[in-house]
C-alpha cells in the first residue's frame, strides 16, 4: 500500500467507522421533503429575528415567503423591499383576513405579542412556527398549549436544540450512556451588548427594547436562558424543581432596571445541578452548553460539538482517526455531521461545523412538519414546559431567592 | 460624545467611530450597525463551515443552491462588475487562492480540472457553477459590503457623524467630526498621503497585505483572474467613491487593469476617483473627482 493509498484508506475509514457513532442521517442533514408544491407562509414581525428568519426561508425550497407583518411601517417597508414581490401588513389580524390561501404563519413578534397571533392563527387554520420563549406569562404558554393541542395543525416552537443535526447526534450519544453517571451540566451566553435596538422616539424606542421592560420581559433568564436550558431538557427529558437566581447591572447603567449579569442554579429531583450564567458585560467564552459525566463530557456550541473523554473511559476504534481540537488542557473529539458522506467526498475536516445555521434546521423542520403532516422537533407543550422553568428562573433572579418549580404545573401543559 | 465600537468579522477587525448626544442611543446603532457586519461573516465567510457561501462552493457544482434576495442581488452585482472591469475582478477566484495558499486545499482531483465560473438563474433565484473547481471568494468585496450595509444603518438610525472600517484597507465616512471639513485618513503606512473623506468610501488595496511563500517567491493575495498570475507586489491602489462594494472591487481590479500589458483607462468609471502606485514606484492619479487634490506627502500622524 502506498502511502497515499494508505491516507486515503484512513481517512475513508475514520469516516466510515465514526459514522457509526457520529453521522446523523444526510435527510436530517440536508432536510427536504420532495413535496410537488412548496408550503406558503407569512412571517409576523420584521425584527431582528424576523429578518434572519425571512433570510433562511427564502433559501428553503420547500416553502414560499408571501406576506410579512409589522406595527412599524418603516421596518415592514424595508423587510418588503429586501424580500422582493412579498406583501406587508400592518397588523397579523389583516394578514389573516386578507390571505386566506396562506397556510403556515411564523411568529416573530416580542415575547408578550406571542399568545393573540398564535390563537388566531390557530383558528384560522394555519400551521404556526412560534419563536421562544413561547410567552412571558404560566397563563399565556398554558393557552397556547391547549390551543395548539386542539387545532389538528402543526405547532412548531423555535427552541433551536431540538431540531440541530449535532444536538440530536450528541444526544444519541448521551442516550446510549456514553457519559455514565451525570455529574453537573453547565451553560452560558457571554456577550459584551448594550442589547438595545434604536428606536426614532422615545416612544419607539420604548417599544422596541421591550426586553428592557420589566413589565413584559423574562430577563437574561428567560430570553436568553430558556433557549440553552431547553438543551438540558431536551438531554435529560425531565425538568428541573428548583431554581436559585442571582443578578446585578454591572456594566450597562443607562437607567435600565434588568440585570446584565446573571447566574442560575438549577436542581433536579435526583440532585443533579445545572448551573448556568449569562452575561451583557464581556464576552470571553462565549456561548455553550456543557453535559459533564464519569465517563466523557459533551460540549455544544449550536454550529459545533465535541466530546471530552476521561482518561480511564473505554476506548473505541473509530476515535483514533477521529477529529480533534485542542482547548488548552483537553482535546476534545469533534462531534462532526454526516462524516460518511464527507469522508466519501475527502471532505471529512471541511465539515467540522453544520453546513447550515441552527434557525435553518428549526424552520426546516417546521415546513416538512407541514408537508408531511408530522409531530414537529419542539412541540407547544414541551417549549411551554421549558418556558415556566425559565419564568421562574427569572423570578429567583429578581428576587435573589430560591424558587420552587411545582412538577404539576409542566405536568398541566 | 464619542462612542467607538469592535467586532471581528471577514477576517479582520471592523471598528466604528461615532458622534451622537445620547450615549445609549448612539451604542446601540453602532451595535446594530456591527451586527450587520457579523451577519456578512456568517453568510459570505469562506472559513466557516455554516456560511452560505460555503455551501454553495460545497453544492454549486452539484446541482442550483437557492439564495436569499440580498445574497442573489450581491451575486449580480458582482457578475456585472466582473463585466464591467474585463474580468479584472471576480469572485470565481477561489481556486486560485486555494493554488497558491491563501486558503485550504480540499481536494486534489478536483482542483486539478479546468477552473470554472458561476451562473446566475433570475428565475429560480440560484446559482450553480460550471465546473467542480469553482469557488466563490468574496474576501475582494465582503468588507465593503459589509461597511455599505453599516452605514445605512447607522443613517437609518440617525447617526450623521461617524467612521467605520475593515481591516484599515475599506472605510467608510458619514458626515465631518465637529469642526473638520472630513474625516482625514492615510492612505498606507508608508505613503504619508492623506484624504479627507466626507460621505464616502475609500478602499485601500496592496497584495503585499497579504503574501505568502510559494515556489521560492514571495506572492501577494491580488491576482489576474484571467491568467491567474500574482500582480506585482510593489503596487498599492486607492479608490474614492459613494458606494464601499463598488471601491473594494475597483481597487483590485485596478490593479490587475494595471499589471496587464495594455491600455485600460478607459474602462474605469467616471463617478469614482483613482489613485495607483505602479510596479515602479510611480502614483497616478485617474478620474475627475477632485478627492486626491489634497493628496500630499505628510509627515504628521493621522488622526
Amino acid at each position: 500500500m502506498t502511502s497515499s493509498d494508505r491516507r486515503q484508506f484512513l481517512r475513508s475509514t475514520a469516516g466510515g467507522t465514526a459514522a457509526m457513532f457520529f453521522a446523523p442521517s444526510f435527510e436530517l442533514l440536508h432536510p427536504r421533503s420532495g413535496a410537488a408544491a412548496p408550503i406558503s407562509v407569512a412571517v409576523v414581525g420584521a425584527g431582528r429575528q424576523g429578518r434572519a428568519i425571512l433570510g433562511e426561508l427564502s433559501t428553503l425550497a420547500d416553502a414560499q415567503v408571501l406576506a410579512v407583518c409589522d406595527t412599524d411601517d418603516a421596518r415592514l417597508q424595508s423587510a418588503v423591499r429586501k424580500a422582493q414581490g412579498l406583501k406587508g401588513y400592518a397588523t397579523h389580524k389583516e394578514l389573516l383576513e386578507r390571505e386566506p390561501g396562506i397556510a403556515g404563519i411564523v411568529i416573530a413578534t416580542p415575547t408578550h405579542l406571542h399568545k393573540q397571533v398564535a390563537l388566531d392563527a390557530l383558528a384560522a387554520g394555519k400551521h404556526v412556527y412560534c419563536e421562544t420563549p413561547l410567552a412571558h406569562t404560566i397563563e399565556d404558554c398554558a393557552a397556547i398549549a391547549a390551543a395548539a393541542k386542539g387545532s389538528g395543525k402543526v405547532f412548531a416552537a423555535g427552541f433551536q436544540g431540538r431540531a440541530n443535526p449535532v444536538y440530536s447526534l450528541a444526544r444519541s450519544f448521551f442516550k446510549s450512556g456514553q457519559l455514565r453517571q451525570l455529574s453537573h451540566l453547565r451553560a452560558q451566553d457571554h456577550k459584551k451588548t448594550s442589547w438595545r435596538t434604536p428606536g426614532s422616539t422615545p416612544e419607539r424606542d420604548r417599544e422596541l427594547n421591550w426586553h428592557l421592560d420589566p413589565a413584559v420581559s423574562l430577563g437574561l433568564a428567560g430570553e436568553k436562558g430558556a433557549h440553552q436550558l431547553d438543551v438540558f431538557h431536551y438531554f435529560l427529558g425531565r425538568y428541573p424543581t428548583l431554581v436559585r437566581g442571582t443578578g446585578d447591572l454591572r456594566l450597562h447603567k443607562d437607567g435600565r432596571e434588568l440585570a446584565d449579569v446573571i447566574a442560575l442554579e438549577l436542581g433536579f429531583d435526583d440532585g443533579l445541578r445545572a448551573h448556568y450564567s449569562c452575561t451583557l458585560a464581556s464576552s470571553y467564552d462565549g456561548r455553550y452548553e456543557l453535559l459533564a459525566g464519569e465517563m466523557a463530557a459533551i460540549k455544544l456550541a449550536w454550529t459545533h460539538g465535541w466530546m471530552f473523554k476521561e482518561a480511564d473511559a473505554p476506548t473505541q476504534g473509530w476515535e483514533v482517526y477521529a477529529n480533534r481540537q485542542k482547548f488548552h488542557n483537553d482535546e476534545g473529539i469533534t462531534l462532526i455531521a454526516e462524516a460518511t458522506k464527507l469522508a466519501a467526498q475527502g471532505k471529512l475536516t471541511e465539515g467540522v461545523g453544520l453546513p447550515y445555521s441552527s434557525l435553518y434546521y428549526s424552520l426546516a423542520n417546521f415546513v416538512s412538519a407541514c408537508l408531511e403532516n408530522k409531530a414537529p422537533a419542539c412541540s407547544a407543550s414541551e417549549a411551554a414546559r421549558t418556558t415556566i422553568v425559565a419564568i421562574h428562573a427569572d423570578r429567583a433572579v429578581r428576587s435573589k431567592s430560591e424558587i420552587a418549580i411545582p412538577p404539576e404545573l409542566l405536568e398541566s401543559v | 460624545m464619542l462612542v467607538r465600537l469592535a467586532t471581528e468579522a471577514c477576517g479582520t477587525r471592523f471598528e466604528l467611530v461615532l458622534d451622537g448626544e445620547d450615549e445609549p442611543r448612539a451604542r446601540a446603532a453602532g451595535e446594530a450597525a456591527l451586527e450587520l457586519v457579523e451577519r456578512c461573516d456568517q453568510r459570505f465567510s469562506v472559513f466557516r463551515s455554516d456560511s452560505l457561501i460555503a455551501r454553495v462552493n460545497r453544492e454549486a457544482a452539484e446541482r442550483p443552491v437557492r439564495l436569499d434576495p440580498e445574497t442573489y442581488a450581491l451575486l449580480e452585482r458582482c457578475s456585472a462588475l466582473q463585466r464591467a472591469t474585463s474580468a479584472a475582478f471576480d469572485i470565481a477566484v477561489g481556486p486560485l487562492m486555494r493554488t497558491f495558499g491563501f486558503r485550504r486545499r480540499v481536494d486534489e482531483q478536483r482542483e486539478s480540472e479546468a477552473r470554472g465560473t458561476f451562473e446566475l438563474d433570475e428565475r429560480t433565484r440560484a446559482v450553480r457553477f460550471t465546473s467542480r473547481n469553482t469557488a466563490l471568494d468574496l474576501g475582494s468585496v465582503a468588507k465593503g459590503y459589509a461597511l455599505e450595509l453599516a452605514a445605512r444603518s447607522l443613517r437609518d438610525n440617525g447617526i450623521a457623524c461617524a467612521l467605520v472600517h475593515g481591516g484599515t484597507s475599506s472605510v467608510v465616512a458619514l458626515g465631518a467630526p465637529p469642526g473638520e471639513s472630513g474625516w482625514r485618513v492615510q492612505l498606507g503606512r508608508e505613503s504619508g498621503a492623506f484624504v479627507t473623506l466626507r460621505d464616502t468610501a475609500l478602499s485601500f488595496s496592496a497584495p503585499r497585505g497579504r503574501t505568502v511563500e510559494f515556489a521560492g517567491h514571495e506572492v501577494g493575495h491580488i491576482f489576474d483572474p484571467r491568467s491567474g498570475k500574482p500582480v506585482p507586489l510593489e503596487m498599492q491602489c486607492a479608490v474614492v467613491g459613494a458606494s464601499a462594494l463598488d471601491c473594494d472591487a475597483w481597487s483590485t481590479a485596478a490593479l490587475v487593469l494595471a499589471s496587464r500589458d495594455v491600455s485600460w483607462s478607459a474602462l474605469l468609471p467616471r463617478e469614482l476617483a483613482f489613485w495607483v502606485r505602479g510596479p515602479s514606484g510611480d502614483a497616478q492619479i485617474l478620474g475627475p473627482c477632485s478627492v486626491f487634490e489634497s493628496l500630499s506627502p505628510r509627515s504628521s500622524t493621522p488622526r
